[in-house]
């Protein structure tokens, strides 16, 4: 399944709709996904079209095409993942929390596939993937801003930061703004108490930022 | 690489890796634990490699990038040895001087030494206050070493204990040493660790297992990540030598996933470990087989918890079940494990090198050895400190850490994590070990330490704990699930300033439930800072219940910011930096706070200059009326009413 919807999308650059309604089980060979992945870009005149149509930038239409193009090819690599782990039923949670690395989200047919492959029934992954932090059953922004909220932290101030992070990004812990800019979230703890309240974004630490200095932060980032 | 085939193989690789290095040669170290890599140690080994090259001195001069030194608040932390200089806050820009000195004896970038109180400087590491005061067995050799690099662990005598074990002691003779060290575990619950190895052992069944709890999920507390980033192969060290004392030829370590740094470091350690044939089949020619794989945790703080992180490790939702059978007898796959959390393991090599009467020699009657803790919060010297067991709250806090900053009173400090509790002052002569801080109403926990200064609210650091551990109770007992998320709601309506008369005994009767009923110890535990705070801390619950005040201006709802029209001198800081336009005035006019509009994030008070202080924090008072608007500021040198 997985395998079919990679397909689709790269093979026969179908259009928005039809990725979005998933492929058929057509399998395909990684070399063939491989050779095509550069040509899964929809030509300028399709992405203007449907910028018209959604009253969105072009810029962010191709965004999401190649978000969806990409979590695409990600699930058709959830076959090489479970391989590794030669189909152990134990590994479930090790084969789910590489296909979040690679992919930064579940999407459902990627844990149908999984669950297919290992035998496992599709209740226990997602009793996993919501029980964990680590997973995300939805697409994530193209930033990750991290708010710590462990102890350290939260006496030196983490809940007044997280306030002006929410207002400065206007969406709460856990959310994706409907731009795809900006994910959400607040961790406990990361072990650099010494800096804190600190918030990461993509990686970079920050040290009790002012209102100001984190709008400066929210606008470096495209 | 060849393996090593026996315990003479490993001594003439260790004879080698020793007769290449000169000591005298001139070495750079950098700390790049995750607090160095916050404060960009990245960036400053960057620097230092290509001012090396730029300089003609790679071939004279060796980089080392170790793990965390421990000293986090002044990071990032460079070393150059032989001298052992310590520079400390250390930037790229800092780098050429550095470097430019590194080769002239005696010469010394002064402005990055420690300075004292007096404004002394201080070169070596080991003479800084912070370092001086502590006895650094476990943690000690962070500094010395690149966790990447195998041999750099063998150089300091690693594996010499495993050789030992193997060729000259018996499995019970191992046993028997950690049992006389009372080694007990440092995860929290202090459980000796040779009887623990003891049960598996005599357990029925051939298959055992030994585990690393690596799911350090204590916020505030990064002891575990940095050991196990920074000297991977002492944790496994302990371990083969563990398994073989138990009987296991498999173990596991369980590491948090959100440790990319620790899961890294880990890999690589036990494929070189495989490479030298110090784990696998026929460890050193012993005919001792050992295999460990890693596991990596997904993120939930009850995994932690010994019979859960045995179900996730089966591949299943880490909830913990009844120890009705110890997990000692009946663990992963219902076969005995042993599972001992990092700094446990990391102990066992140094017991079995140096023996059990110099651990026991280390410590009070009742708990012996070390302890690392991690020193957070409103303390000048974060990061983390190693002291004996027995030392004192205040030693740690004030001779290690320096005291609190800008010279707030010290209020409380939270040991043991979230299932912990809060000691206030009266207790800080109290000396550190398992079982006074038992009594005293806490826990040692994994060792995390969070220090509270006036400026804390204690009712709002119990609602925060407990929110914690609402959001991360598994949900399978009621009392837990249901009773902690009831505490939750009293505790979110006193923060409120909604608290009614009868909220705090109520809460003492919910807590009394969730202890005794709980399955886990995530559940009987939690209650302990609620408890503990009520315990030491009731005068501020009572402030928040009958007077609606927050002592401490933390609780948003019961409080107001407003400007002291006498200090006010319209300089324009407050009102250019409100987030919400709340703040009125210009120019040689008194700024004015609009109530409603106010949003209470704090700002115009952290930024309203200290020779000001003009912005005023009230609890539990109404607001004096504002003078009207266009009112003129007073200068200087006008009189002031």
């Amino acid at each position: 399944m997985a395998r079919g919807r990679a397909k689709t999308l790269s093979g026969e650059r179908s259009s928005a709709k039809e990725k979005s309604r998933g492929g058929k089980a057509t399998p395909t060979t990684k070399t063939i996904r491989g050779s095509e992945r550069n040509d899964s870009r929809l030509p300028e005149s399709v992405l203007t079209r449907i910028s018209d149509r959604l009253g969105m930038p072009v810029s962010q239409v191709s965004h999401i095409v190649e978000t969806i193009g990409q979590a695409a090819e990600e699930a058709g690599d959830t076959d090489r993942i479970v391989e590794k782990y030669e189909g152990d039923k134990a590994a479930l949670i090790q084969i789910l929390l590489e296909i979040q690395r690679e992919n930064r989200w579940l999407p459902r047919d990627v844990l149908m596939s999984v669950c297919k492959k290992l035998g496992v029934p599709i209740g226990r992954a997602y009793r996993i993937a919501t029980f964990y932090k680590a997973f995300s059953l939805t697409p994530q922004g193209r930033h990750q801003v991290s708010v710590c909220m462990g102890t350290a932290c939260h006496v030196r101030g983490a809940p007044r930061l997280l306030d002006r992070v929410i207002g400065a990004l206007n969406i709460n812990p856990g959310e994706t703004s409907p731009d795809q800019k900006f994910t959400l979230e607040t961790v406990n703890c990361l072990g650099c108490c010494a800096l804190g309240p600190v918030i990461v974004v993509d990686g970079d630490y920050h040290g009790n930022p002012t209102p100001k200095e984190i709008e400066r932060i929210v606008n470096s980032c495209n | 690489m060849a393996r090593l085939r026996s315990a003479a193989d490993l001594e003439k690789k260790r004879a080698q890796i020793l007769s290449k290095r000169d000591p005298k040669k001139p070495c750079i170290t950098l700390c790049s634990g995750t607090g160095c890599h916050a404060l960009g140690s990245d960036k400053v080994y960057q620097a230092i490699v290509s001012e090396l090259s730029r300089n003609g001195l790679k071939s004279k001069v060796d980089v080392r990038r170790t793990g965390c030194h421990g000293f986090c608040e002044r990071g990032p932390i460079v070393v150059i040895f032989p001298a052992e200089t310590c520079y400390l806050g250390v930037k790229p820009g800092d780098v050429p001087e550095v470097v430019s000195k590194v080769l002239m004896d005696g010469e010394l970038v002064n402005r990055l030494l420690y300075k004292d109180a007096s404004g002394e400087t201080i070169k070596h590491e080991g003479e800084i206050p912070f370092y001086k005061h502590q006895r650094r067995i476990v943690f000690g050799n962070n500094r010395l070493i690149d966790p990447k690099n195998i041999d750099d662990y063998i150089a300091l005598g690693g594996y010499s204990a495993l050789a030992k074990v193997l060729f000259e002691m018996g499995p019970e003779e191992v046993l028997e040493t950690v049992k006389r060290a009372n080694l007990r575990g440092r995860g929290g619950g202090g459980f000796p660790a040779g009887v623990k190895w003891e049960t598996t052992r005599n357990a029925p069944g051939d298959i055992k297992y030994v585990v690393v709890n690596a799911d350090e999920g204590d916020p505030g507390a990064f002891m575990d990540r940095s050991l196990l980033e920074g000297n991977p192969h002492s944790v496994l060290e302990g371990l083969i030598i563990g398994a073989y004392a138990i009987g296991s030829h498999e173990g596991f370590v369980y590491v948090r996933q959100e440790y990319p740094l620790a899961v890294s470091n880990l890999t690589l350690a036990l494929s070189q470990v495989r490479e030298y044939g110090l784990l696998g089949k026929n460890i050193l020619g012993s005919g001792f087989d050992f295999e460990v794989t890693v596991h990596r945790g997904a993120g939930a703080f009850v995994s932690g918890e010994s019979s859960a992180l045995m179900t996730a490790i089966e591949g299943v939702v880490g909830e913990p079940r009844p120890k009705y059978i110890r997990t000692a007898v009946s663990g992963i796959w219902e076969r005995p494990t042993n599972l001992n959390n990092v700094e446990t393991w990391a102990n066992v090599p140094l017991i079995i090198n140096r023996g059990a009467d110099w651990f026991t020699s280390i410590g009070t009657d009742g708990s012996k050895g070390t302890k690392i803790f991690s020193l957070v919060g409103k303390v000048n010297n974060t990061g983390l400190v190693e002291v004996p067991m027995g030392v004192s709250l205040r030693e740690i806090i004030y001779t290690i850490g320096g005291g609190i900053p800008r010279g707030k009173k010290f209020k409380a400090v939270q040991t043991g994590g979230p299932s912990g509790g809060c000691l206030p002052e009266s207790l800080i002569d109290l000396p550190v070990d398992f079982d006074a801080l038992t009594e005293a109403g806490s826990m040692m926990g994994s060792g995390g330490m969070i220090v509270m200064d006036e400026d804390t609210c204690m009712a709002d650091v119990a609602r925060y704990f407990t929110n914690f551990l609402a959001d991360e109770s598994c949900g399978k007992c009621i009392p837990c699930r249901a009773g902690l998320e009831q505490m939750v709601t009293i505790l979110d309506r006193i923060c409120r300033g909604e608290g009614e008369a009868g909220d705090i005994e109520l809460l003492e009767e919910l807590s009394e439930v969730v202890q005794d009923v709980s399955l886990c110890a995530l559940g009987q535990t939690a209650p302990n800072p609620v408890l503990s705070t009520i315990r030491h801390f009731r005068d501020e619950y009572e402030a928040h219940i009958e007077r609606k005040r927050c002592p401490a201006g933390v609780c948003k709802a019961l409080i107001s910011y407003y400007i002291d029209p006498n200090k006010c001198t319209a300089c324009g800081i407050c009102l250019r930096e409100c987030p919400v336009e709340a703040i009125s005035g210009g120019k040689n006019l008194v700024h004015i706070i609009d109530q409603e509009k106010c949003t209470k994030c704090n700002t115009c008070f952290e930024v309203c200059p200290t020779r000001f202080s003009a912005v005023v924090k009230s609890s539990g008072e109404s607001v004096p009326a504002a003078p009207p608007l266009g009112a003129e500021v007073m200068r200087k040198k006008g009189k002031r009413e």
